[in-house]
């Protein structure tokens, strides 16, 4: 009878969990370390050894020694998601965390247990003569979903990330690229005539594929289109002929072939692979893409980036995902820690994020990394726009994502995707009280 | 005379009693701790959820009585009856394959020489991690893998689409019935190795063929050991996890698909996904009802596999 207890145990190996990590990673003696700076507790999303981990303990130390804040650092990884709760029950939380913004959202925002911080846009970057809120375009907080309290502000961002068509420039193929969707479907043909595939894929890689459909909905109805589709109880909206058009764009281009072939029963990263090789002209993703097919490029590939070209919608968003800083509302010690994000944000410590970490920062005036400069300018030149309008994680896999599967390895057609997508949708809301 | 036979009764007992009355003054510190622990760190835990499961709760907020209304959701969420399905397929068709599998071994390896060896060969894919079998799966039934090259090589040109989603479910079952054969093969051997020879001499002197010697012999003689593999087997598909974590999308890139999902797996996501708010009471209640299904099963099968045990 182990098995169940297992399950069962689980839950309680969090509050075991908590124990263990009061033990190391709580306050400890609050009176005596309130002298100079103060103190704050940081749990990190990156471990010790990530680029990102080595720049942000660069500025820590610094912040340290000019401030003289003691600041305990636990580089826990991407298990925050499942330690910040029990830590906060256990009133224990740390005074602060990163994270993507979508899982902060989750973790933390949504359950409005996320501090506000407002205050931190208010305050100066240090020894720059201007405030956080100028230095970090509005428009990417602004994109988040608010909190029950109506604040959105419960995130410092430090990375960018966005989703976008990459592609090799060095390719004469690609020489010009199509400005609409009509051209990219022009060019695909092209390609599929030099038995070339336009596009790689890696069918189980569904999160990846579904920024497809995820774009073009975006593109035909406009921003937040789908959030108001997948919010809607009944399941109605998606009858608008708009959203049955772009699923049936996407019907269209996988009944093209110009998917690369052998998608259907690839795992990730084969396809991937295969298009750094120089075996399909396009790959979208996230921009952590360059990064991860380095390795695996063909001599002389030129990452670039394209946006997910418009349709006759003639809208331009951009995918943003961010990565940033923020405070349970149960921390001890939130000023500190909110000092902190404002000295992270200075150019010379952020810098790091792009020349060490190989990101983009949220500072229009820390130049990208060469492979990514493509995607800042997208990202500085458009709206912004959550992807996938922040749907939540268990109507993705419920609901959305097994219709999207049919439609994307061709077993289904834009009419039952959306038979499905609707029916299963029903069945979400009433099921997710 | 009732009265002078009380007497010695009551004298008797005292006279008796010494070292059984040390015994029950043993029994509690002995049994104690470990009862204790057994409370503190099974029993409390399963209280928990189950008391859990009757909220809706976030894990950091205040919990919200909710009554039957989880278990409700579970009667009505198609993701969950697909879980319940795919643990059901693991434990009934995994079990009789890995079962029938593990026996055909046993004959095989009984008479073998090296044995010992072939049986260690057998258990190795018990002792490596799961992961290296989500990532091997990755390279092995790729569309140009290894295993669709040498079907080619033999002329089938409609190689199946091994890692599609559909096939998944399937994949799966197949992983876990390969890695866990060598385990039951080991132990079910193990019995097998007790059985006197001359009960086989005697039965093919009698003109009994393999699956007579096997049927009349073998499966009689260990059957005490397979009733315990039995149990053993229920008990873990119902934990079946880490293998559909690692199948599809990998956990890197993607929740593994719904059409995959064991209880297991629909315990963790309804708690730990990474982009909803975590649903703790949905994820006991469904914890709640793995450990009424694999409670009911063992009963069930201790049940149907109780035999009178053959005694030499």
């Amino acid at each position: 009878m182990r098995a169940p207890k297992g399950t069962a145990r689980f839950l309680a190996a969090g509050v075991v969990a908590t124990l263990a990590l009061t033990a190391c990673g709580g306050g400890g003696d609050k009176g005596a370390t309130e002298e100079k700076g103060g103190q704050f507790t940081y749990w990190s999303m990156w471990k010790e050894t990530e680029p990102q981990a080595k720049v942000i303990k660069a500025a820590i130390d610094k912040f340290q020694a000019e401030t003289g804040t003691k600041v305990t650092v636990e580089w826990q990884g991407r298990d925050i998601k499942t330690k910040i709760g029990p830590a906060i029950a256990a009133n224990k939380a740390p005074d602060l965390i990163d994270q993507g913004a979508d899982q902060i959202f989750t973790s933390l925002a949504a359950t409005g247990q996320a501090a506000d911080l407002s205050s931190v846009y208010d305050m100066e970057v240090p020894g720059e003569g201007k405030k956080v809120a100028d230095v970090l375009p509005s428009k990417y907080v602004d994109a988040l979903p608010k909190d029950p309290e109506g604040v959105n502000r419960y995130l410092v961002p430090y990375e960018l990330v966005s989703a976008a068509f990459y592609y090799n420039g060095a390719d004469p193929d690609l020489k010009t690229v199509p400005q609409t969707w009509d051209e990219f479907i022009k060019l695909c043909d092209t390609l599929k005539a030099k038995d070339k595939a336009c596009v790689a894929s890696d069918g189980d890689n569904s999160w990846t594929n579904e920024l497809l459909l995820d774009y073009l909905i975006v593109r035909d109805n406009g921003a937040g289109a789908l959030g108001k589709a997948v919010a809607d109880k009944t399941g109605a909206a998606w009858d608008q002929p708009g959203l049955k058009e772009s699923v049936k764009r996407v019907e269209d281009f996988v009944k093209g072939g110009y998917i690369l072939k052998g998608y259907d029963a690839s795992k990730y990263p084969a396809q991937q692979t295969n298009w750094a090789q120089g075996k399909a002209a396009f790959h979208i993703d996230g921009s952590w893409v360059p990064s991860e097919a380095q390795a695996n490029l063909a001599d002389g590939f030129q990452v670039k980036a394209m946006p997910v070209p418009p349709t006759k919608g003639g809208n331009t968003e951009a995918d943003l995902v961010m990565f940033g800083f923020a405070v349970p509302k149960k921390a001890k010690n939130p000023e500190p820690a909110k000092k902190f994000m404002a000295y992270f944000l200075k150019k010379d410590l952020l810098s790091g994020i792009s020349t060490e970490a190989k990101n983009i920062t949220p500072r229009a005036d820390i130049p990208a990394p060469a492979e990514l400069a493509d995607v800042q300018k997208m990202l500085a030149d458009n709206p912004s726009r959550i992807i996938l309008d922040n749907a939540p994680g268990d109507y993705m896999d419920k609901v959305f994502t097994p219709a999207f599967n049919d439609l994307w390895l061709g077993k289904a057609t834009a009419d039952q995707f959306v038979a499905k997508v609707k029916e299963a949708q029903v069945t979400y809301w009433k099921t997710a009280g | 005379m009732t009265a002078t036979l009380s007497v010695p009764t009551r004298a008797r007992r005292a006279r008796v009693d010494p070292l059984e009355r040390q015994q029950r003054r043993l029994f509690w510190p002995f049994v104690g701790p470990a009862l204790a622990f057994y409370v503190i760190l099974f029993l409390a835990p399963i209280g928990y959820a189950a008391y859990t499961s009757l909220y809706k709760w976030d894990g950091m907020g205040a919990m919200q009585w909710k009554g039957l209304g989880n278990y409700e959701i579970l009667l009505n969420d198609p993701a969950f009856h697909t879980s319940v399905l795919n643990t059901l397929k693991i434990m009934v068709v995994g079990g009789a394959a890995t079962f029938v599998i593990s026996f055909a071994l046993t004959m095989a390896l009984r008479e073998m020489r090296g044995r010992m060896f072939a049986r260690s060969v057998l258990f190795f894919p018990n002792l490596v991690n799961a992961l290296v079998f989500g990532i091997a799966a990755g390279f092995i039934f790729a569309p140009q893998g290894p295993v669709n090259q040498l079907l080619r090589l033999f002329g089938v040109e409609a190689v199946p689409k091994w890692l599609s989603v559909d096939n998944l479910p399937a994949m799966i079952i197949a992983t876990i019935v390969w890695t866990s054969t060598g385990y039951y093969t080991t132990i079910i051997m193990a019995a097998v190795d007790q059985i006197p020879r001359y009960l086989y001499e005697a039965a093919e002197l009698e003109g009994a063929n393999a699956w007579q010697r096997f049927r009349h012999v073998t499966l009689p003689m260990s059957w005490d050991v397979v009733t315990v593999c039995a149990v053993l087997w229920t008990v873990s598909s119902v934990k079946v996890f880490e293998i559909v974590m690692l199948f599809g999308g990998g956990s890197i890139v993607a929740n593994a698909p719904v059409e995959t999902w064991t209880t297991a797996m629909y315990v963790y996501l309804s708690a730990f996904s990474a982009t909803s708010v975590p649903k703790f009471g949905l994820a006991a209640a469904a914890a709640m009802v793995s450990l009424v299904m694999v409670g009911v099963f063992v009963v069930v099968l201790r049940r149907i596999m109780r035999r009178d045990r053959v005694v030499l």
